[in-house]
């Protein structure tokens, strides 16, 4: 149903000219997997998906779009909408060249716990429709199977949207599942999340798959690829990883959406939002800010207080 | 156990009105102080990027220390202010990733305390030097993982 209006929706605004272009989901070549598509035609938008496997942050290619005088009609998310509005504030594209179709979401499924909860089983035995997921016409709880990043959401309802599809939802993941993943973490020595850490970034093979999923990682020339000076070698050395993933975190503070496009990019599966959520999780506490909810707020990185945190300064 | 002979590297970035003054101050009063640090004039503690601390650390520093202006006395008005907010998300951000705590040190000296620029870096020295050489973030050279 949702699929549908969707398509009627987004044809309609190809048709009255009110955008040239549509950035949305199709379905991928993998059962459980989806792929963005960027339709100009009509008939291209007959495929449209919206499906909890629609992982992509799609305000990733807005950049592409900064100097193309085009109007974009975009498929956002509650995470997408927040991204969209961070760059909105950072003046990376008009509001007005922006057709924003809200999508309220519950959540994205991670088909590795599918696959590990239900070993013998085939793609046919899933079934998913409005009234929510099946396995072998049995209806599944899907909070367990969502993405971790997706089980600590905190945002259902994109915050901006000039379209919402179906019903705004009004219990978000982070309410049902009370989940922290920093907690874990945050109870263990110095010595033992660094090893933890140290052994996750070894794995790193530093495709970048994480940075050029970030729909906010938009500079011309990232650090990392800086020769003069050269930041962080290209060589895949753990202390370079380990550069690499706290310089991104520093470039993140307080823009980061946690929308966990990054993780699902990864190729070799390291945990890597969770130092930009730490991030988060200390500006949220420290100066009472969250990125992407308000309009036209400023970055904490880009004001002060008089009576910032300063015990650690001697 | 560590080496008793073993003097630690340490990075210092001072900025070029209140902490740099400072340690010339420090030095035509020929105050004594520990010689472990390599000084690194910037305009502004402002100036400093997050990343100069971790390249520094990347290369081998055994420590890096940080200073600037006392907030309020910027002579680019809110520089440190900025600065501050910066240096207190790295620092967490640190700590949280298990690099010792004292690796990195950051302080107010103004262009007059040329007796307190010294007391910091002895501090420093002391702390650092109980911590042995940097092993974590240093590039390595043979990669053992």
């Amino acid at each position: 149903m949702f699929e549908e209006m969707l398509r009627d929706l987004t044809k309609k605004l190809l048709r009255e000219k009110t955008a040239d272009c549509v950035i949305g989901y199709a379905p991928g070549r993998l059962p459980f997997q989806t792929e963005p598509i960027i339709a100009t035609s009509e008939n291209e938008l007959n495929h449209l998906a919206w499906n909890p496997f629609c992982g992509y942050n799609l305000a990733r290619y807005l950049k592409y779009y900064k100097n193309v005088n085009q109007k974009i009609a975009l498929l956002v998310k509650g995470c997408d909408a927040r991204s969209v509005q961070v760059l909105l504030n950072e003046e990376q594209i008009p509001r007005e060249r922006l057709f924003l179709i809200g999508l309220p979401c519950r959540g994205l499924i991670s088909p590795e716990k599918l696959i590990k909860n239900y070993p013998n089983s085939s793609p046919n035995d899933f079934l998913w429709n409005e009234q929510g997921f099946f396995y072998r016409s049995q209806k599944i709880e899907l909070y367990p199977f969502l993405e971790d990043t997706c089980q600590r959401c905190r945002y259902p309802n994109p915050p901006l949207y000039d379209f919402l599809i179906g019903e705004p939802i009004t219990i978000s993941n982070y309410q049902i599942g009370k989940k922290d993943y920093l907690e874990p973490l945050d109870k263990l020595s110095p010595e033992e999340r660094w090893n933890y850490f140290y052994r996750e970034m070894s794995k790193c093979i530093r495709c970048y798959a994480c940075r050029n999923a970030c729909p906010l990682c938009y500079c011309q020339e990232c650090f990392v690829e800086s020769t003069k000076p050269q930041w962080v070698s290209p060589a895949a050395t753990p202390s370079d990883n380990f550069l690499f993933h706290l310089g991104r975190t520093m470039h993140m503070a307080g823009r980061c959406v946690e929308c966990g496009a990054c993780e699902r990019a990864c190729p070799v599966s390291i945990p890597i939002a969770l130092l930009p959520l730490k991030m988060e999780a200390i500006i949220r506490e420290e100066f009472q800010f969250e990125s992407g909810v308000e309009k036209e707020a400023l970055a904490p990185l880009l004001t002060y207080r008089e009576n910032d945190p300063g015990d650690f300064i001697k | 156990m560590i080496d008793q002979s073993w003097e630690p590297k340490i990075v210092a970035f001072l900025c070029h009105w209140c902490s740099y003054a400072g340690a010339d101050l420090a030095g035509v009063s020929r105050m004594q102080y520990p010689p472990n640090i390599r000084v690194i004039r910037v305009p502004c503690s402002g100036a400093i990027n997050p990343l100069y601390i971790l390249k520094a650390l990347r290369e081998g520093a055994d420590g890096v220390l940080v200073s600037g202006c006392h907030p309020g006395d910027c002579h680019y008005i809110s520089g440190n202010f900025y600065a501050r907010r910066k240096f207190f998300l790295l620092n967490e951000l640190l700590k949280w990733v298990g690099v010792e705590e004292d690796r990195v040190h950051f302080s107010w000296v103004s262009a007059s305390e040329g007796q307190k620029f010294s007391e910091v870096v002895t501090q420093v020295v002391d702390s650092i030097k109980p911590l042995g050489p940097a092993r974590k973030l240093v590039k390595e050279f043979v990669v053992n993982v």
